[in-house]
């Protein structure tokens, strides 16, 4: 816009709100007409607009948060690329899930559709409408990978719809390459409708307020979203933060991965520079320069510098990313991804506990940051299949003003439920003998980490175990004096009493009778424990969060016959 | 001369209704809310209406005391009795964070500490077979802990109780017998559906709740029939239906949402008089609005509510109206962020300090400050003139919200207070945008029924925004809550998961499983209410074999697979475009809806009725799209007879509210004296 148009602001606040409120219902409408759970229960999407260079305007409130950092705005760019403005016509839909642009799992498909200025159809471009959906199933290995090849179908920026009318040849190689071709379908119905349906939306909008009016507030939304993000930027001490830290394994090997990074606050500007981070690995843990580190830089940026502004282009302007090639969160296209956020948790905190010193009220203690998938399989005594995904949810930090929270599950998810064990007792062959908070588990401080979880699974029929919990040599640190959290595990006891590791299990055979206990890890602790205030170690203690003997040995305290606890 | 008579007691004022069914006489009244007595304010209103307890045959109460308990923290001292292994499920809850990028997030604490937590041995598996049998024994042990910790109540609750609620039962039995004077309460007794957090977490919420409520209810009766009331006593159920004292007591989390409750019946009522197939109900208050959705006359019951809200709070499962709620009423701040942002709510003045204009020492420019300097309220009128409105207060606040973003002026002043009033009406359009997406429906095909304090004064502008062509404005809109519970019906909601392809195999159990459940609620509406009569609406709860999402279909006659299925169809069809007729369902719950009618007012005699009067006045009001100030007329609400009609821009006021008709828009008074508004498609703002 080069003959700058005014807009009054508060034209532009209702145009502003017009756009999140068509994203947010395009939301509400996915989640509805969704078929697989991965919409609707664990909120594995995302509904953006990009303008027409494909940049993100806006998105919707919810979903999951390494879906933030523009996935949408990505697969359009690449569309712009490779078809131009031109051959992107009104009634096109474009779907991309290729490593070499988003650069996860191949799961996670975008799909957008152009829209133009008048809603016959007619008039210039004017953006696109976009969503990013986790599809159930694109056919790949069940177990682990060694490239990205034996992972499913790749589709690099092919229309699905042309002109309105939809291709029923592509619609075939879909439909032939899932193992689940009616969820799969019934999902990407869901997905065309919502693309449509925000299409027009947006298209109204622009009419109403006309051309210049629109692009203009667009234009200004992007802008005051980067001063916004300049401002809070600004007010922290310039400096170099670093911290490092280790996985366990990338699942293949026994090595430690190393994660370390390094962030440089410089006036209004913030660079992560990935540059220590572990090279890409053999495991099926890596991601593309996209999906991977930019992704993981602008989630920990949102969670610590920016969690009230809504995610655009213009809010990530001053956040700068070094990060060489061939590492894991910048793996070629063609390595195994099919486990690509396990390490987003970890990477996300480190560059949170690296800032400490500079953000000492937004920091948190670590947080148990593993995936800890949890998943039993087998065949039942009838014949019929069984497939259980549980999870481990963990302990979060601990912050300025209170202790840490959860059980939840890790950052790089958001609001994902927990299954019921009621349901998971009908569907699956065992019985659940105990799910309580791990006393001990959350990190010392003068607010304490957050509690893991222990949960003892009865298996009541033969079955096959699967387990991915990591982080047990270097678990949740504390922040600014605060101490580390206790690590997760899990065991199998057999009915001998014998004690099996089984902290990665690859389809390890269970027998019925067998216990298997899930613990998982705590939060790290915030603030010296010489600062706890006494009346809270006292609660602790008589809520049985903390045990006696360890309040004595971590807070230094005395006990009395009556249970009454004073510090020497 | 007796009447029925109805009290809605809210935050700021007790709303009393009383209608003689004889003469077909009507009387409304308010009174502060006199916290601490709520009895105190109710006799005011029956003082002020003219009528005394034993003129009344019936009383229906709505009441917040539930939600206001949960919120406040002000409830029992509880503990829960549940499995061994499982006491840490009510602190757990579902390990999900609703706010994904709050670092700091942290959901409400749990209403039972873990010290009040306690377990005993048993286990019940999935299919409701005894794995564990359950110590009785260690009960007496349990009780004489409980009474050294001096709780008032205990929720027993115990892991698949939902497939066999034996011993939950037996130990709820027993710990009454030891503890006498002790409220107990077993989730069985409250949910029958299956997810042992929900469920934990209903028991827990009715432990702590149970006591207040019963002591609240029984002195209400009691101080009644001391002044001679000698009627019956009857509160609002979330449901939408009337419960009985004894029921109440019993199951008190069942009025969490007693109070907004009464404008949805209301407006249900309505609709099916006057012929409205679709409506949205519309309620804006002093620090919120609600909507619901009315189809077919009926209201969308949930089984689920989330108290405090989903984001911090903790959930019961008791029929609730589908009720969606925002953060924008007549007290709502407007503000600016750092950049200069404007922002209407979520953040309200309230009733206290209030808006500027109220003169209570609210610094704050709000929406009711914008509505009074356009010229949309009439400073000398505001709650019948007993609240004198500061108009040069609200000026000058608007005006100091308006100068950081170059709006200078005069003119200045009053194109911000009309943008004001505009992001309010899209933020309040998307709520009702979200419920109706949320059900498949299109906002244009309803109806929008407008009602509470500020509703009238914004129904035009927002069906505009909606495009909803017909606004309509019920009598006594500020009282209109009240209202409704005098229309409202005896009505008891069950529900049971039960899980089995919809087949003819299946039926006769579906049938059985209906049939235990129908005896119960009429024996209970027998008992309870003296009905007669009692009908039956019966819904099933099914998806396709193995998938997750479910629908609620109606299934009136068990028998008649081929309907049930093809309502599943129908539904399926309108919710994801397309239905599979070759592939099994599989039913998941069953729910009943069982009802008595009672005895309803004539609608037609509800309006209050005046002279003709002198016709209208006028005055001038600001519109945005006409960029200035028009002159209205101004209409007194009695004085309008059915089949009156007239252009905008108009304002009709009335005690408790007023309603305003746009420049392009045409009213007319309905049948029952209800405003309509035949909405232009022309915009009124920007």
């Amino acid at each position: 816009m080069t003959d700058a148009t005014t807009i009054d602001p508060i034209t532009l606040e209702v145009i502003r709100y017009g756009l999140i409120s068509a994203t947010n219902q395009i939301d509400a409408n996915i989640k509805r007409t969704a078929f697989s759970p991965y919409i609707y229960e664990y909120n594995d999407f995302a509904v953006g607009l990009t303008d027409m260079d494909g940049r993100l305007v806006a998105q919707c409130t919810g979903g999951m948060p390494p879906f933030v950092a523009d996935s949408v705005g990505t697969a359009v760019r690449d569309g712009l690329l490779i078809y131009g403005r031109d051959r992107l016509h009104y009634g096109d839909v474009v779907v991309c899930n290729h490593a070499a642009v988003q650069g996860q799992h191949l799961n996670n498909t975008v799909m957008y559709t152009p829209i133009v200025a008048n809603p016959d159809g007619s008039g210039p471009l004017i953006g696109f409408f976009a969503i990013n959906v986790h599809w159930i199933d694109i056919g790949g290995t069940m177990t682990h990978s060694n490239d990205i090849f034996m992972e499913g179908l790749q589709l690099r920026s092919v229309k699905m719809w042309s002109k309105g009318e939809p291709i029923e040849e592509v619609y075939r190689i879909i439909e032939n390459n899932t193992r689940l071709p009616a969820e799969l379908m019934g999902d990407i119905q869901a997905q065309l409708a919502g693309c449509f349906l925000g299409r027009d939306l947006v298209a109204a909008l622009a009419q109403r307020y006309g051309l210049p009016t629109f692009h203009e507030a667009v234009r200004l939304i992007l802008d005051q979203a980067e001063a916004a993000a300049r401002a809070h930027i600004l007010a922290l001490p310039d400096g170099v933060y670093e911290h490092e830290t280790w996985l366990d394994n990338d699942g293949e090997g026994d090595e430690p991965v190393p994660i370390k990074v390094r962030v440089v606050i410089e006036g209004d500007e913030m660079t992560v520079d990935y540059t220590g981070i572990a090279d890409q690995a053999k495991g099926s843990i890596n991601s593309g320069y996209h999906g991977g580190g930019l992704t993981t830089a602008r989630v920990a940026f949102r969670y610590l510098v920016a969690p009230d502004e809504p995610a655009n282009e213009g809010l990530f302007r001053p956040l700068k990313l070094i990060l060489p090639q061939g590492k894991i969160l910048s793996a070629d296209p063609t390595a195994p991804m099919a486990n690509y956020p396990m390490p987003f948790p970890t990477v996300i905190d480190a560059v949170i506990k690296a800032l400490e010193k500079a953000l000492p009220e937004r920091v948190t203690g670590g947080h148990f940051a593993t995936h800890s998938g949890f998943r039993l399989y087998g065949r039942r005594a009838d014949g019929r299949i069984f497939n259980g995904h549980d999870s481990g949810h963990g302990g979060w930090g601990a912050c300025a003003t209170h202790d840490g929270a959860g059980p939840f599950r890790t950052m790089a998810h958001g609001d994902t439920r927990l299954i019921p064990l009621e349901l998971q007792e009908r569907l699956l062959p065992f019985r659940i003998e105990s799910f309580s908070l791990r006393p001990d588990s959350g990190g010392p401080g003068k607010f304490r980490g957050g509690m893991g979880f222990e949960k003892r699974y009865r298996i009541l029929e033969p079955c096959l175990l699967h387990t991915n919990l990591d982080r047990t040599n270097h678990p949740a640190w504390g922040v600014l004096g605060g101490k580390e959290a206790r690590p997760g595990s899990v065991f199998v006891e057999k009915p001998n009493g014998v004690r099996i590791p089984m902290n990665k299990a690859r389809g390890d055979m269970l027998d019925a009778g067998d216990l298997v206990i899930l613990e998982t890890g705590g939060g790290g602790g915030y603030g010296p424990p010489e600062a706890r205030d006494l009346a809270l170690i006292q609660r602790d203690v008589d809520e049985g969060y903390v045990s006696l003997a360890a309040a004595k040995q971590d807070y230094s305290v005395l006990s009395d016959e009556g249970g009454r606890l004073t510090r020497p | 001369m007796s009447y029925a008579v109805a009290v809605d007691i809210g935050g700021t004022f007790t709303d009393l209704v009383g209608y003689d069914h004889v003469n077909r006489r009507v009387v409304y009244t308010k009174s502060a809310t006199t916290y601490g007595d709520f009895v105190a304010g109710i006799l005011d209103c029956f003082a002020k209406a003219g009528l005394t307890p034993e003129q009344a045959n019936s009383l229906n109460h709505g009441t917040t005391l539930v939600i206001n308990a949960f919120i406040q923290r002000r409830g029992a001292k509880a503990a829960l009795v549940t499995t061994k292994g499982f006491r840490d499920l009510l602190e757990i809850a579902r390990a999900n964070r609703p706010d994904p990028f709050d670092l700091h997030y942290r959901r409400d604490e749990p209403l039972i500490p873990r010290s009040l937590r306690l377990e005993v041995a048993e286990r019940i598996d999935t299919n409701g077979a005894v794995v564990e049998p359950l110590d009785v024994e260690a009960l007496e042990e349990i009780a004489a802990q409980l009474r050294r910790l001096e709780v008032e109540s205990v929720a027993v609750f115990f892991m698949n109780s939902f497939a066999n609620p034996a011993h939950e039962e037996l130990a709820a039995a027993r710990l009454r017998e030891l503890l006498p004077d002790v409220y107990i309460t077993h989730s069985t007794d409250l949910t029958r559906e299956w997810y042992e957090y929900e469920r934990t977490s209903t028991a827990a919420a009715n432990a702590y709740v149970g006591p207040q409520v019963a002591r609240y209810v029984r002195q209400l009766e009691t101080d009644m029939k001391d002044r001679g009331f000698s009627g019956s006593l009857f509160m609002m159920g979330s449901n939408g239906g009337l419960l009985s004292v004894e029921r109440t007591c019993r199951q008190p989390v069942a009025l969490v949402e007693s109070g907004p409750i009464g404008g949805c019946i209301g407006a249900g009522a309505y609709a099916e008089a006057l012929g409205f197939k679709n409506l949205v109900a519309f309620d804006m208050g002093g620090t919120t609005a609600k909507c619901a959705l009315v189809e077919n006359g009926r209201f969308n019951v949930e089984s689920i509510y989330y108290a405090g809200g989903y984001v911090q709070g903790f959930p019961i499962k008791s029929p609730v109206i589908d009720i969606v709620e925002v953060g924008s009423g007549g007290g709502s701040v407007a503000w600016l962020d750092p950049l200069n942002r404007l922002h209407v709510g979520p953040r309200s003045a309230g009733s206290t300090p209030g808006p500027v204009c109220y003169g209570r020492g609210g610094v704050e420019a709000t929406v009711t400050d914008a509505n009074l300097v356009l010229g949309r309220l009439n400073a000398d009128r505001f709650l019948g003139g007993e609240l004198k409105l500061d108009t040069e207060g609200a000026r000058r606040a608007i005006a100091a919200l308006a100068e950081p973003l170059g709006y200078a002026g005069e003119s200045g002043m009053l194109r911000m207070a009309d943008g004001v009033l505009s992001l309010a009406t899209i933020i309040m359009a998307g709520a009702i945008r979200q419920v109706s997406v949320e059900h498949g429906l299109d906002p244009r095909d309803f109806v929008l029924f407008s009602y509470g304090g500020g509703g009238p004064l914004h129904a035009a502008a927002l069906a505009r925004e909606l495009s909803i062509p017909v606004v309509v404005i019920p009598p006594a809109p500020g009282n209109f809550s009240a209202v409704g519970m005098l229309l409202a019906d005896a009505r008891i909601d069950l529900s049971t998961t039960f899980t089995g392809v919809l087949s003819e195999g299946v039926m006769a159990a579906v049938q059985s499983a209906f049939g235990k459940m129908e005896s119960e609620a009429a024996a209970s509406l027998q008992k309870e209410f003296g009905a007669q009569e009692v009908f039956f609406e019966r819904y099933v709860e099914m998806r396709y074999l193995g998938q997750r999402h479910n629908i609620k279909v109606p299934a009136m006659d068990v028998g008649d697979l081929a309907a049930i299925r093809s309502a599943f169809e129908h539904d399926y069809k309108r919710r994801y475009g397309h239905a599979d007729a070759k592939n099994p369902a599989e039913l998941q719950a069953l729910h009943l809806t069982a009802l008595a009618r009672q005895r309803r007012p004539d609608l037609a005699s509800l309006p209050q009725i005046g002279g003709p009067g002198d016709g209208p006045s006028s005055r001038r009001i600001y519109f945005g799209d006409a960029n200035g100030f028009l002159n209205a007329d101004v209409y007194e609400r009695s004085a309008l007879a059915p089949g009156f009609c007239a252009n905008g821009p108009a304002v009709i006021e009335e005690y408790g509210s007023t309603t305003l008709v746009g420049p392009h828009d045409r009213f007319e008074i309905g049948p029952l004296r209800e405003i309509r508004i035949h909405c232009s498609t022309k915009r009124e703002t920007i």
